[in-house]
């Protein structure tokens, strides 16, 4: 315990150095790690930062959410829950579950696992919602914005939090992924870099792609934290790029999917590709 | 002493550069060592409100748009007076990290003098790659007036979500 105090310490000069871009709203936040991989009965902390200016009201709670073939996340219900993802919500215990913090003020969540016996090997998955409790619409927005007799006035509020992945693993796992066709397009907000990742085996693949011109060490494009979930077989990637990139990256190109680079970084599929 | 200066200003310099260069704080001496584990970290904040501004309403229904740049259409027979901005929220994290952006697609608002509206969403990308300075994306919405809406002031809220996948 001491020695994690003294990390967090550490760790915590860091966040308010980074926090110190401009803050507005109340309910602006911070959570480390990313993603959370649980094997085994062992547990983990999740830091929660209040980075706004005033102090705010967290909810965190347990959400299921499927991958899409085109690499979105779905919410689901609870009601709409498969065996496997009620088995997620109750094996992943975490507390606190609402906290009051202060301008600055980090709170340490812990995170456990209790795995049942006979729970039949795969990988178990939540996402893990952070957000805060919005206040009762503020008096001065009315005040301030006082319609005309015949006019009406709109406050929208957004009630906005961060999802990060608790995957659970049992059992011996293994995935492998592969790299299909990549081309660029033009979507309605921009040109966008395509390609599909296909998936086989009983767990998810997670890690960096790195587009690289043959000859050229500078990485085109680097995307990282790419997933391919175990709900979907295959799913497609779509990254938007600047205009200029998306004409670079047309051509021969070397595209590589590795692990994580806190699990090793090794390769999971390379190719040569042409893209159009 | 001047050893133990040395290395703190190698594990400040470690901090400095957040998660790349952590490793040199575990210098290879025999006396006292100090460890930082430098945790991948992900902050959002919202930095504008979705404004529809002020509209008085006109005899037959009619809706307002405001762009995910903020631009504003005001419908036939609405007028339409204030500064129109879309939502933008602004994320930080590790570099090249790719966030998927999640959020309700239509909102109900409730007038102070009664009366609803709705409004549906839209948001500028469904993923953001994150460069060095971070990324952001926005939310803009179409607004749907009724014919002679009753005045008031209409609040509503909206989830929005950035996803770590």
């Amino acid at each position: 315990m001491p020695d994690f105090l003294k990390g967090f310490g550490l760790f915590c000069v860091a966040l308010c150095g980074f926090a110190a871009s401009p803050v507005h709203a109340a309910g602006d936040l911070l959570v480390a790690p990313t993603r959370v991989v649980l094997d085994g009965s062992r547990g983990t902390e999740v830091v929660l930062n209040n980075i706004g200016a005033e102090p705010a009201t967290y909810r965190i709670s347990l959400e299921i959410k499927r991958m899409t073939a085109a690499g979105g996340l779905d919410e689901i219900a609870e009601a709409d829950a498969t065996p496997a993802e009620r088995a997620a919500l109750d094996m992943i215990a975490f507390s606190p579950r609402r906290v009051t913090l202060p301008p600055n003020q980090p709170q340490v969540i812990r995170v456990g696992v209790r795995i049942p016996e006979g729970t039949p090997p795969g990988e178990y998955r939540a996402h893990m919602l952070f957000r805060a409790v919005p206040d009762a619409a503020p008096a001065t927005a009315s005040e301030v914005a006082k319609p005309a007799s015949t006019g009406v006035s709109i406050a929208l509020t957004p009630i906005y939090g961060i999802t990060i992945p608790v995957i659970v693993r049992v059992g011996n796992l293994g995935a492998e992924a592969s790299i299909g066709e990549a081309w660029v397009a033009d979507t309605a907000d921009g040109p966008a870099f395509n390609f599909g990742l296909t998936r086989t085996g009983n767990r998810s693949v997670y890690g960096d792609i790195e587009v690289t011109r043959p000859g050229v060490s500078e990485p085109l494009l680097v995307a990282r934290g790419i997933a391919v979930y175990p709900e979907v077989g295959a799913r497609a990637v779509s990254l938007r790029v600047p205009p200029e990139l998306a004409e670079k990256l047309k051509g021969p190109v070397r595209i590589r999917y590795s692990e994580d680079r806190e699990v090793g970084g090794g390769t999971i599929d390379q190719v040569d590709r042409v893209v159009k | 002493m001047r050893k133990f200066g040395m290395k703190r200003a190698v594990l400040g310099a470690a901090i400095a550069a957040l998660a790349m260069n952590a490793s040199a704080a575990h210098a290879a001496t025999a006396t006292g060592t100090a460890t930082a584990k430098i945790l991948r970290q992900i902050t959002l904040t919202n930095t504008s409100a979705l404004q529809y501004a002020t509209i008085i309403s006109g005899a037959t229904a009619s809706t307002v748009s405001v762009s995910t740049s903020g631009a504003a259409t005001c419908g036939a027979g609405l007028t339409c007076t204030g500064t129109t901005t879309a939502a933008n929220f602004d994320v930080q994290g590790t570099s090249g990290a790719v966030v998927l952006v999640g959020g309700d697609s239509s909102v109900t608002l409730n007038g102070s003098l009664g009366g609803t509206m709705t409004s549906s969403l839209t948001y500028s990308s469904a993923n953001i790659t994150l460069g060095a300075t971070g990324g952001s994306f926005q939310v803009g919405g179409t607004l749907n007036v009724g014919a002679n809406q009753t005045a008031g002031d209409y609040t509503g809220t909206f989830n929005v979500t950035a996803n770590y996948q």
